[in-house]
């Protein structure tokens, strides 16, 4: 019935253009906009969309892993005059954008409630945002890449000022907005620039479509030492840079992740930074991969400044979210070691092996900000070290679901964290970056500081107000959280613990 | 007499769009950093309108640079929408518009 319906749609569209390809996207657009309407004429009192829309995110999560496989591997279809397309890797990408959307709604069901703030917008804007970032995952094409950027972009700067009434929600919007702004006119300078060269006819193999991957490959292969060529290519990886939040554009990571909402951290944290990963691989290996000899080197140092940088500045860091922020720093020094590698060998495995270090960042990230979101007092931004002291005793599931996840992270056997940790050290081995490597697993030894330095915190210290508990001044606060909540953060820290002893469905 | 060629455009874009960059980093007023954002994406639109009018050919009319730039203005206005939007409201709850009192994150 789906596929006749599918059948008929497809021919009634116009040569070349399949709409039914980003049925999902369009889904999740329509579904938005039922939300949106279906809040405006709802009686005071009674239930909104909100328990649906996770639902639907999570269903259709699961759907595009169906549809992933039933894709055989290598195989791959343009839509769009090649503007999108899909394989295999970017139906999982798809579900891998669902699935962070999904729990975002989930972590927002239990934060904005105690902010008292509305959720029907933030799912909204949620559902947004995760259709722009599943076009990132397809994009072959420089148009489609900016719009789907400026989607998922538009959409995070409202989220992250979620907090009408916090002063630091707000500011943190607005640092993130100028950033982020900046970032995108760069990027746009950089398309500018490429589509200006490659469609010069009196260069050697000028391009019909100047915005388009595949021809702007060629094209850059020809002409690798054109000044325009390479400026273009540096504008776009700033901008690329930007999102994943490597140095020396990484300057907004810690106030934009301690302002912002703790689910919406999260989402920046894995999602805006997933899809930066997913350009950037490819970016780098599809139109600028001619210019391997000179990106090689320059994306390693930025990849050792980014380690540096991640672990020094997370060392010491007593607010939690600043400290996820400054961390995710370092992952995504690692994660470019990978790309690195990638573009080295020139292979795909590295990119596989980045993609399963996302979905291992992915289960752990947020089994963390979940446990956050319980914790998380009136001032969402001020979370420290402190109020974890005496987690495992005062709620020994959070805790233990804490320690599981803060292990993945520091890459501790046998959590999914060092598997692929492991592989990206493999990956960097393979392709001779050994001094890469080296200050990757310095990184590794200081983030196992910090980490377990958060774990200490919450098995051993005592908790501050237990004095005051036994002296009867002050009740220690209950921690609540809902049933779903926690069969969902049981679900992710067993996965953790899964993927640790078994990969062997990854074709590496 | 001499024709505008297709540098005139690009000296006018680059001198835009680095006024914009500079602006961004140094200005300290939000509405006025939000004006150079703006800045910086119509420096890129100029090029990009100049580059599909000058490299177009019979063959090749690279219409795809003006269809972009029509997104590029779209984007642009959601944007600063968004950004006046963010800073009313901060102005409502801190009474500034200025970057340097933005302090409310530093730990």
């Amino acid at each position: 019935m789906l596929t006749q319906a599918a059948e008929t749609f497809r021919s009634l569209a116009p040569n070349g253009v399949d709409w039914s390809s980003i049925a999902p996207e369009i889904a999740l657009g329509v579904w938005a906009l039922y939300v949106l309407l279906r809040e405006a004429f709802r009686k005071p009192g009674s239930r909104g969309a909100a328990t649906f829309t996770t639902i639907f995110l999570l269903l259709f999560s699961l759907l595009c892993v169906r549809n992933a496989f039933a894709i055989p591997a290598g195989a791959s279809a343009s839509f769009f005059g090649g503007m999108i397309e899909q394989s295999r890797t970017t139906e999982l990408l798809r579900a891998f954008f669902l699935f962070s959307g999904f729990l975002t709604t989930l972590l927002g069901g239990t934060l904005l409630k105690k902010q008292g703030v509305p959720q029907a917008e933030f799912d909204v804007l949620i559902l947004l945002a995760t259709a722009g970032l599943m076009l990132l995952a397809q994009v072959r094409d420089f148009i489609l890449l900016f719009v789907a950027l400026e989607t998922m972009s538009i959409s995070m700067y409202v989220l992250v000022a979620y907090i009408r009434h916090s002063a630091s929600s707000l500011e943190a919007g607005i640092k993130y907005l100028t950033q982020s702004g900046l970032s995108s006119a760069l990027l746009l300078a950089g398309i500018a620039l490429l589509f200006g060269a490659a469609g010069n006819t009196a260069l050697p193999g000028a391009c019909a479509d100047p915005f388009s991957f595949r021809e702007l490959r060629v094209f850059i292969f020809l002409n690798q030492g054109n000044a325009f060529v390479l400026g273009g290519a540096a504008l776009v990886l700033c901008g690329l840079f930007f999102k994943i939040a490597a140095v020396p554009f990484q300057i907004w990571v810690g106030d934009v992740y301690q302002g912002a909402p703790t689910p919406v951290t999260a989402y920046l944290g894995v999602a805006s930074k997933a899809a930066g990963f997913v350009l950037l691989v490819n970016v780098v290996t599809g139109p600028l991969l001619p210019l391997r000899g000179v990106l090689l080197p320059l994306l390693s140092a930025v990849a050792i400044l980014t380690i540096l940088f991640g672990n020094l500045a997370a060392l010491g860091q007593q607010n939690v979210k600043r400290l996820m922020g400054l961390s995710g720093i370092a992952h995504a020094g690692y994660l470019l070691m990978g790309v690195c590698a990638a573009m080295a060998l020139n292979v795909d495995w590295p990119i596989v092996a980045v993609y399963f270090y996302l979905f291992t960042y992915l289960l752990a990230s947020y089994a963390i900000f979940g446990v956050m979101s319980v914790l998380s007092g009136e001032d969402d931004s001020a979370q420290t070290l402190n109020d974890y002291a005496g987690l495992m005793k005062r709620d020994s599931f959070l805790g233990g679901i804490l320690a599981v996840s803060l292990g993945s992270l520091a890459g501790i056997p046998p959590m999914a964290g060092f598997v692929a940790k492991l592989f990206l050290f493999i990956a960097a081995f393979t392709a001779h970056l050994y001094w890469l490597a080296a200050v990757g697993l310095f990184g590794v030894v200081v983030s196992i500081y910090y980490y377990f330095n958060w774990m200490r915190v919450a098995v051993f210290v005592p908790c501050k107000t237990e004095d005051e508990v036994e002296a009867g001044t002050l009740k220690a606060a209950p921690i609540a959280s809902g049933f779903w909540l926690r069969t969902v953060l049981t679900t992710l820290a067993l996965i953790t613990v899964c993927l640790g002893f078994w990969q062997g469905f990854l074709a590496l | 007499m001499h024709a505008i060629a297709l540098n005139h455009y690009l000296i006018v874009a680059a001198l835009l769009f680095a006024t914009g960059f500079a602006g961004v980093l140094v200005r300290r007023n939000l509405i006025i950093v939000l004006m150079c954002l703006e800045l910086m994406l119509n420096a890129a639109n100029i090029a990009l309108v100049a580059f599909a009018r000058f490299n177009a050919t019979p063959e090749h009319p690279l219409m795809d640079g003006n269809a972009f730039v029509f997104f590029v203005i779209t984007v642009a206005a959601a944007e600063v929408a968004v950004g006046l939007a963010i800073v009313v409201a901060l102005y409502r709850r801190r009474s500034t518009v200025m970057t340097d009192d933005l302090t409310a994150l530093k730990k």
